[in-house]
């Protein structure tokens, strides 16, 4: 490399600077306030984890967007994280222990070996809430809930909200009983709705007409709330677990209709966004005009499995970083006060120390030759008036 | 709610020539012929759909960033593409051709590990993959036919409509990797964010090419 790019960062990597990295601070905060007063607490898990302990029970796609490096200590293989969630289930399952429900947030770095191939980032940060050891729809309809509200407080306006269930997809499957190499070709299928190539699937695979007639509707059902009756009548005896995740969509979107009417509803039944993992509801948030996700999430039960002990679980996930761009949330750069270089006068020294302390901005000179720098975003100094130190307005 | 605005990106050259009477059919007239204007993006006669004109791999690039909603390329671009879920709903019907292995007729490859010339690196290295063999692959962006003739490579991946290239060159179609034809593909956010009138283009399009797909 020569010596002009040697400071350029590597591909897909980026680095944030002022005025941002305080207005994202602010908003992370903010975040993790919020999630503090919804009862989450929080956690600050390690960035490098055994392997083993990062990648249980969380799919081929996780192992391929995690970093690993060798622990020069016990030889073993470590992984830089590439999504908190996991080690959230680890605390849960393994740390903290414990049988009620348990409410765990985050703020942290993850690396992805690999750019999302959107122009994203390998270097997110990630924001979390994850919701253990509950089952029932009341923690998918928190958890939802939370997520919403965060994007609101990232100052987003116009969201849609992306609601799915694993389990038709799981149930459909088994009643298919496909090979598995079959079987990740249909999903595949599915993922594209690519509908010329699923009809040639259907009719070279030998499986019941009424199985191949409920797989090649399922792209199909997707848009507003009222798709679900539509589903109830084209997945007619698919079976209990259809019928119970059907059952459990209608009640979820009621609910969340009415909490947040501003909010776009769409329903769409083949969206098997992690399938490797979920097992119920999965959800994402999407804002008109934005060609991806803002933050997903979804129910995955068995995930603690592989720690000793299966917990119920839910939660969801977003990039502080897009929120941040998606959502404008920037403070005006807040004022300062400009004050004289440090000298022999207490006075002075007293009044910057507690203007400081009720929580001013303070920038002092450094030297009385070098003037008012207009870079600083000073909009009052502190001058000698009076026999006293006053914060007067300043225009520089 | 006013009807969202939808941008549609279409494949320039060839494929264009077909798409735009497929679309003149569902009501979507540029204002502009795109063969002589100079602009890259084109109003219609729906004050709600504009037009792309992008070079066909870009087609994929602009759909998944969300430049473009909805897009009109080759099922070669797509399975060439990696990264990022986009929709496939429809087969257009237009822009038919084979992608094939060819080499020269009456010639086995005299190397230990076959050279394959290509556009196509990622089908290629799939398709030996799926067989089971090790090829070198070497990129190529144009007169893939001239590769084996002058020993470059012992075979070459492209797209063949009539074959006559092929033939005129001493080479023969070997294998057929995939039957291509133009494909409508669409960025998911966009079908979930403007489901209305992504769903009412898509169903007019499959109506118009009268295929049974998604109403």
């Amino acid at each position: 490399m020569s010596m002009e790019n040697r400071w350029l960062l590597p591909e897909a990597v980026s680095e944030v600077l002022p005025p941002h990295a305080r207005a994202m601070d602010l908003l992370g905060r903010a975040v993790m306030d919020l999630f503090w007063s919804w009862g989450y607490d929080a956690i600050d898990p390690p960035l490098i984890e055994y392997l083993e302990s990062l990648l249980t029970g969380t799919g081929q796609h996780l192992d391929l967007e995690t970093f690993k490096i060798t622990d020069q200590l016990s030889g073993r293989l470590m992984g830089v994280r590439a999504d908190i969630t996991p080690q959230a289930a680890r605390i849960d399952a393994q740390v903290l222990r414990g049988d009620g429900p348990r409410r765990l947030c985050y703020l942290g770095p993850v690396l992805h070996t690999r750019s999302d191939g959107r122009g994203g980032s390998r270097c997110p940060l990630q924001v979390g809430a994850e919701l253990f050891g509950d089952a029932s729809p009341q923690s998918d309809l928190e958890v939802i809930a939370l997520m919403l509200e965060t994007l609101l407080r990232a100052g987003l306006d116009d969201l849609h909200l992306d609601l799915g269930h694993v389990g038709i997809y799981r149930a459909l499957m088994q009643e298919a009983a496909l090979p598995d190499q079959d079987e990740r070709q249909l999903f595949d299928l599915l993922q594209r709705k690519a509908m010329p190539e699923l009809r040639a699937f259907l009719a070279g695979h030998p499986m019941s007409r009424q199985v191949a007639g409920w797989l090649w509707a399922l792209p199909d059902l997707n848009g507003p709330v009222d798709v679900l009756a539509r589903a109830r009548t084209v997945l007619a005896g698919a079976g209990a677990g259809v019928e119970a995740a059907l059952a459990e969509l209608t009640r979820l979107a009621e609910r969340l209709d009415q909490r947040y009417p501003q909010v776009t509803l769409h329903l769409d039944l083949a969206e098997l966004r992690g399938y490797d993992y979920h097992t119920g509801v999965v959800f994402a948030a999407f804002q008109s005009g934005r060609g991806q996700d803002l933050a997903r999430g979804g129910r995955y039960d068995h995930v603690g499995e592989v720690f000793g002990r299966a917990r119920p679980a839910t939660g969801f996930s977003a990039d502080l970083h897009a929120l941040y761009h998606a959502g404008r949330s920037r403070a005006a750069p807040a004022g300062a006060i400009w004050a004289p270089v440090a000298g022999e006068d207490p006075a002075l020294e007293a009044a910057v120390v507690a203007l400081r302390h009720q929580g001013e901005r303070v920038i002092r000179a450094l030297s009385e030759e070098n003037g008012l720098p207009s870079a600083l975003h000073c909009d009052r100094r502190l001058i000698w008036r009076d026999g006293q130190w006053r914060v007067d307005a300043w225009t520089p | 709610m006013p009807e969202a605005q939808l941008t549609l990106a279409l494949s320039k050259g060839r494929i264009l020539e077909e798409t735009l009477p497929l679309l003149a059919r569902v009501g979507i007239v540029p204002d502009e012929d795109p063969a002589r204007s100079r602009r890259l993006i084109l109003s219609t006669s729906q004050p709600h759909i504009r037009l792309l004109i992008v070079r066909p791999t870009d087609v994929p690039t602009y759909v998944l960033h969300g430049g473009a909603d909805l897009g009109v390329t080759g099922k070669d671009v797509l399975m060439e593409q990696a990264g990022g879920i986009l929709y496939e709903p429809l087969d257009l019907r237009i822009g038919h051709c084979r992608l094939v292995l060819a080499g020269r007729e009456g010639r086995e490859p005299d190397r230990a590990q076959p050279r394959v010339a290509t556009k196509y690196v990622a089908t290629t290295r799939a398709f030996f993959a799926a067989r089971g063999q090790q090829v070198d692959v070497i990129k190529l962006y144009g007169s893939m036919e001239l590769a084996p003739l002058v020993d470059l490579a012992d075979w070459i991946v492209d797209l063949v409509d009539t074959g006559n290239t092929l033939r005129a060159n001493g080479l023969v179609p070997l294998e057929t990797l995939a039957e291509i034809s133009a494909r409508l593909v669409v960025n998911p956010a966009s079908w979930k964010t403007k489901h209305a009138p992504v769903r009412a283009l898509v169903s007019a399009l499959a109506e118009t090419i009268g295929t049974e797909s998604a109403p």
